[in-house]
């Protein structure tokens, strides 16, 4: 089965573009279609939430809207307590990404400010693209310059600027003994604080405008 | 100034189905895998530049992470596209949002170079942390890594502060 149609050595974007769909193959992490349909129900439900829109986002760092932490918060509690058990009963692994402080500090505050701008993420922003919104279209193009550069001096400027990784802890290693109850407590919490959040709302006047018709 | 709401998810409804959509994705019955939304823009970058992966360190550590969330991308434009058109109705083309006109300015040129720098700055950001706020913040919280803590703060407070000082939020 790896001699399938799609097998191309050759380099242009489109034999590239078949290598992808190759890679998605042979790496065992779902189906194509499987992984296809996950885009559409994430980008269907972003979309529905209305989300991805720049009063959302940037409503957000404006503290003027609070949809995006109040669902983010949420579906963070429910999961957290979820995928722990899912462990347990051996449905799931974990993925856990490596404790790098300096690339998660330095990259944070330059993620959090470009996010403020934009008001999109790079999750958000294709849903936004997908609905018309060219300013994004523009923002991609400096993304994926951004992806380029990051690519071109990864060995000599990006990797040193990491540093080295602590390790992949999560959150029950530090409370050894009382795992489950850590675990609980932190879904919980996280949970209340979507819910106490105060629901704010900044007005698309246009988007408004256009449900009045 | 009680205008009717367009035809949207509420956020917890919406809170919800993130979880259940997370929760089948990184379980061994869906893709045993969290979900990620960075990694392909570098992994598209370099098809698009026509890098070869062999040759750059980043790419060739991404090639099945980027190439996974390629296709995963192909699927939040086309589910993005279709539910933007048949169900909230909200598709239109637009420059500038109408919350930038109101708290920062009416300029064209300004959004869209700020756009871009920041989509630049963006990308060297969560490829720096190795996540974003799908990665980090929503996959990496909900496996309670400390990483993602982390990150999450330092997003949560750059946010707030860089909306508080770029837009003009008094007076309105």
């Amino acid at each position: 089965m790896n001699e399938v149609i799609f097998k191309t050595d050759g380099e242009g974007i489109l034999s590239r573009f078949y290598q992808m769909i190759e890679s998605v193959i042979e790496q065992g992490h779902g189906s194509v279609a499987l992984v296809f349909l996950i885009g559409v129900i994430f980008g269907g439900i972003v979309q529905y939430a209305r989300v991805d829109k720049f009063e959302k986002i940037a409503g957000f760092a404006m503290l003027k809207d609070t949809i995006v932490p109040k669902m983010l918060f949420l579906a963070v509690g429910l999961s957290s307590i979820a995928i722990y058990f899912m462990v347990e009963a051996g449905v799931t692994n974990l993925h856990v990404k490596p404790i790098i402080l300096p690339g998660l500090i330095i990259g944070g505050i330059l993620f959090g400010a470009s996010m403020a701008i934009l008001g999109k993420c790079p999750g958000t922003g294709p849903v936004s693209m997908a609905e018309g919104r060219i300013d994004v279209m523009v923002g991609a193009i400096g993304g994926l310059l951004g992806g380029l550069v990051f690519t071109l001096f990864y060995d000599d400027v990006f990797q040193p600027l990491q540093g080295e990784s602590l390790g992949t802890t999560i959150l029950p290693n530090i409370f050894e003994g009382n795992e489950e109850m850590s675990v609980l407590i932190f879904g919980a919490v996280v949970v209340l604080i979507a819910i106490l959040i105060p629901k704010l709302e900044m007005e698309d006047e246009l988007e408004d405008k256009d449900a009045l018709r | 100034m009680a205008h009717k709401k367009a035809n949207r998810l509420s956020w917890w409804m919406g809170g919800i189905l993130m979880s259940l959509l997370l929760l089948l994705t990184i379980s061994t019955f869906g893709a045993d895998r969290p979900i990620g939304a960075s990694t392909y823009v570098p992994y598209i970058s370099g098809l698009i530049f026509n890098l070869d992966p062999e040759h750059y360190t980043y790419l060739k550590s991404i090639n099945n992470a980027g190439a996974w969330e390629g296709v995963m991308l192909i699927g939040v434009l086309f589910g993005g596209f279709i539910t933007s058109v048949f169900i909230t109705k909200t598709f239109r083309f637009s420059l500038v949002p109408s919350g930038w006109k109101k708290y920062k300015n009416n300029s064209v040129l300004s959004r869209l170079s700020w756009s871009f720098f920041a989509g630049f700055i963006m990308i060297i950001g969560a490829r720096l942390a190795g996540g974003c706020t799908s990665g980090h913040f929503l996959s990496g919280m909900s496996q309670l890594a400390m990483s993602a803590m982390v990150f999450g703060g330092v997003v949560m407070a750059t946010l707030l502060i860089t909306g508080k000082f770029f837009y003009n939020t008094k007076g309105s």
